[in-house]
């Protein structure tokens, strides 16, 4: 009884995960408009998805924030990692508790309190606002997944190092960021994806002049059933599991 | 010993990072709570005289309610998640390494796709014409098609559907954890299995249990999208109020407030977690 | 202090994107579904204008971002129902039209222009006007039903769809009270509400992002619609039918205006121009299913669209109908309490 019971278990919430993604990939080639009957097998939706100039720019734009969000996120937490490993000073429990309480915070909260200083300072609301938002909560996942490595890390590597007449400088570029560097990644692709995908942050700090794809998608799934919805999921569903599939292999390539 | 380089290199890190928290997240909190002290203003959003009516409007039975029935929503959609997680969480512990990984990549995989989609996916799961009402009904199972769309329980579904892997996640590194020495001594002191399952592994687990509860709680208040999309704009959370009260009433003030006792409930919870932690790193100890 | 750190921000996110060469956009503010994309290619084909098209729900919704992007310019033309336009003109947030720019406004059916709303038209420019009347699924729906009475009727219990409009939905309440559905009564509008609390167990959704969807997807089986809803839906659907109800039709009218600090009121204006366009006008009006206030489209209707007595009511089915007008700031206040009100009541 106690081996098949866990893993009928397992197999039934897989199962149940799994079918709705499974259902929209399949009707992603179903050639009917109406979208609940099969009608054969079609490319119809891929090619209007990308006959669609307004959504292939917001695909663009999709991606060039999530690369730009995930990078400055990666630069800036990178670094405040190692300040918090390696330095004392003080304030150092206020930084890492602020760090916690974004981290933490409903997105929504955020999100509002963006738009107000938005408003404020007067930043016209388009890519600036939503770079500045998206870097905003990405920060602390990057801090917490360079902070692992980090802890995980022989103290010894650096002062040896530096016994050995590195300087700081010197020692970070070759002992740090090596060891880092798989951590750098993971975040980095963490920080990629929570941006592709945020919808709460971005419906507030998003302005026309730069349409992105999570808002787009928004638009058409209130309008109702789209079978384009269906081919653009089946994209991202395979744009992520390649994503994934390389932040895998990269940790556990740094693992060996 | 500290060389020329590390003093500025130090300044310049900390500059940027408190820079970037305090003009990005602190500056903005504090024009929330300032938000929810002003007065609502038809022209400029907000306006003087300083006054508590937002909060007063909040004890509005009406909010109240939609409140009460929002945390209720989420309520129940932790409760579900922790039933349906705990157990996964478990059975995941004890499958050989390898196949946990894959496992668990199975898990992430989801949460990695749009979340949009994945609720559109639902959508067309659950509607009248879905598959669901249809396989059950090829099936013989019911006659009448099942309204399960634009309800409560669809969108407690969505909300689980989004936020499982947020419960399962910290529950099952708790159970890897868990040390066998621990329970094989429980068994060997003459405790059946629901003893030990009382009272050696819900305490062993019970942070798990609060990290879970807190990553699902929150954001089951805030996912403004899934009633829109699986409610019928119906059945509002907490995040529909405060968006609307922002993007389409009009009414910063109660927005402001809103959002301030939902950070207020997040700051509870927080604080439950880091007390139970403490007790178990006591008694451990 | 602030703005140098921002600056610094810009430098550094800046690097990399610009330099190339802009082409010339029209940022459009638009219901959802309300334009086919056929008119706007054919604009960008004409113009070399790109046409950005973002959508909202409701005119509460259009009216909020446009005054929260007020400083910013990021639309230059959004289409508000006429008590929006009356609104907007009074809090001077609108741009005047320069009539010279456009060629087609003596097309325009004279019952329809210089309204109370906006005299002489020195703001707003009609786009469309339409009817939200009742939908029924007749393939569905055992017996009659021909007033907005009978969607109390208990057979409806969880089967009825509203739109996700204040005005509208109040507009229903009130008219089955006999009241006018542009009331500014709090009395009047408080009865309205504790009679639609009534209606509220059969109500299902409420949908303003498509009122024809949940009728399709077979959610809903009556309810409220759009005229040019039900006639899009009639294409694959032809049992729901569109339904002039006895208290009388919802009629309302939804123009054209350029916000105050619109960025290219230039191309704003060509696209007025290019909508008014007799074949333009006639190819929105056959496509979407909403009447055109054109007269010189009208004529190049086809015979079938200009006789669809959903898009062009005849003189019985417009008794009792009441177009919607601007009820002041006040009332809509009062309309907006109950609204939540209503929408958040378990």
């Amino acid at each position: 009884m106690t081996r098949w019971l866990p893993r009928t278990y397992l197999t039934l919430v897989y199962l149940l995960l799994y079918a709705p993604i499974a259902v929209l990939v399949v009707f992603s080639f179903n050639d009917s408009r109406t979208g609940y009957e099969w009608g054969g097998l079609s490319w119809r939706w891929y090619e209007s998805l990308f006959n669609n100039r307004a959504m292939v720019e917001a695909m663009w734009n999709s991606l060039w924030l999530a690369l730009s969000a995930a990078t400055i996120s990666t630069l800036i937490g990178a670094l405040t990692a190692l300040a918090l490993h390696r330095y004392r000073f003080r304030g150092k429990k206020a930084l890492n508790g602020m760090l916690f309480v974004v981290m933490m915070s409903p997105e929504i909260v955020l999100a509002i309190s963006l738009l107000a200083l938005f408003l404020l300072v007067g930043l016209q609301l388009g890519y600036v606002s939503l770079l500045l938002a998206h870097v905003t909560f990405c920060l602390p996942f990057v801090v917490i997944t360079v902070m692992a490595r980090l802890s995980g890390f022989d103290e010894r590597l650096p002062e040896a190092a530096r016994d050995l007449g590195a300087s700081d400088f010197t020692m970070t570029r070759t002992v740090l960021i090596p060891v880092i560097m798989p951590a750098l990644l993971a975040g980095w692709l963490l920080g990629f994806t929570l941006s592709l995908d945020d919808v709460v942050v971005s419906t507030f700090v998003s302005g026309p002049s730069y349409e992105i794809l999570p808002l787009r998608i928004y638009s058409m799934v209130r309008v109702g059933l789209k079978p384009e919805v269906n081919a653009l999921g089946t994209l991202l569903l395979m744009f992520s599991m390649v994503m994934l599939i390389m932040s895998q292999w990269i940790l556990t390539r740094s693992k060996q | 010993m500290r060389s020329a380089l590390q003093q500025p290199f130090k300044t310049a890190v900390l500059v940027l990072v408190w820079g970037w928290l305090l003009f990005l997240v602190f500056t903005p909190n504090l024009l929330v709570v300032g938000a929810s002290v002003m007065t609502r203003d038809p022209g400029s959003f907000i306006s003087l005289p300083i006054t508590l009516d937002a909060y007063r409007q909040l004890l509005n039975p009406l909010y109240l309610d939609v409140f009460l029935h929002s945390l209720y929503m989420a309520s129940m959609t932790t409760l579900v998640c922790l039933v349906i997680g705990y157990p996964f969480a478990w059975a995941l512990s004890k499958v050989p390494r390898q196949r946990q990984v894959l496992l668990i990549f199975l898990l992430i995989v989801p949460f990695w796709t749009n979340s949009l989609v994945r609720t559109y996916a639902l959508k067309l799961m659950l509607a009248t014409n879905g598959l669901l009402n249809n396989a059950l009904m090829s099936l013989g199972l019911i006659e009448e098609p099942l309204k399960l769309l634009y309800s409560e329980g669809a969108v407690i579904i969505g909300l689980v559907y989004l936020l499982l892997p947020f419960m399962i996640l910290p529950l099952y590194s708790v159970f890897e954890d868990l040390r066998e020495d621990l329970l094989r001594a429980s068994h060997d002191l003459g405790a059946g299995h629901f003893a030990t399952f009382v009272h050696v592994i819900v305490p062993l687990t019970l942070p798990g249990v609060l990290a879970g509860v807190m990553l699902v709680l929150l954001p089951a208040m805030g996912l403004f999208f899934v009633p829109d999309i699986l409610g019928g704009s119906r059945n509002l959370l907490v995040g529909n109020v405060i968006k609307n009260q922002f993007l389409d009433a009009r009414n910063w003030p109660f927005g402001a407030a809103a959002s301030i006792v939902l950070t207020l409930t997040m700051a509870f919870l927080m604080f439950a977690h880091r007390l139970s932690k403490r007790r178990i790193g006591e008694e451990g100890a | 202090m602030k703005k140098i750190a921002l600056a610094g921000l810009l430098a550094v996110s800046l690097t990399g994107c610009g330099g190339s060469e802009e082409p010339e956009v029209l940022n459009l503010y638009n219901w959802s579904e309300y334009m086919p994309q056929e008119v706007l290619d054919r604009f960008t084909e004409e113009t070399g204008i790109q046409v950005v098209y973002t959508t909202y729900d409701s005119n509460e919704a259009m009216y909020a971002r446009l005054k929260l992007l007020d400083d910013s310019a990021a639309y230059d033309l959004a289409v508000p129902s006429t008590y929006y336009v009356s609104k907007m003109r009074q809090e001077d947030l609108l741009m005047p039209i320069d009539r010279s720019k456009i060629d087609g406004f003596d097309n325009l059916d004279p019952e329809l222009v210089d309204l109370d709303v906006d005299p002489d038209n020195k703001y707003s420019v009609p786009y469309l006007w339409g009817t939200t009347g009742l939908a029924v699924d007749t393939a569905d729906v055992e017996g009659e039903v021909t007033a907005w009475e009978d969607l109390w009727d208990e057979r409806f219990e969880g089967r009825v769809m509203l739109t996700n409009d204040m005005r509208e939905v109040f507009h229903v309440g009130l008219r089955v009270l006999g009241y006018s559905g542009n009331s500014t009564n709090p009395e009047e509008i408080e009865a309205a509400y504790e009679k639609l609390t009534e209606l509220m167990p059969s109500v299902r959704t409420f949908n303003s992002d498509a009122p024809r969807m949940p009728y399709l997807e077979g959610e809903t089986d009556v309810g409220m619609i759009w005229n040019g809803e039900a006639v899009m839906a009639q294409d694959t659907m032809p049992a729901l039918e569109y339904v002039y109800p006895e208290e009388g039709i919802i009629a309302w009218l939804d123009s054209f205006v350029i916000p105050k600090n619109a960025k290219n009121p230039e191309a704003a204006h060509k696209f007025i121009n290019f909508v008014l366009k007799p074949e333009i006008s006639a190819l929105i009006s056959e496509e979407i299913g909403y009447a055109t206030p054109n007269l010189a489209a009208r004529d190049l209707l086809p015979e079938e669209v200009a006789n669809n007595r959903a898009s062009y009511p005849n003189a019985t089915d417009m008794v009792n109908a009441e177009f919607q007008t601007d009820i002041g700031d006040e009332a809509l206040q009062v309309y907006a309490k109950y609204w939540e009100m209503l929408k958040s009541g378990q």
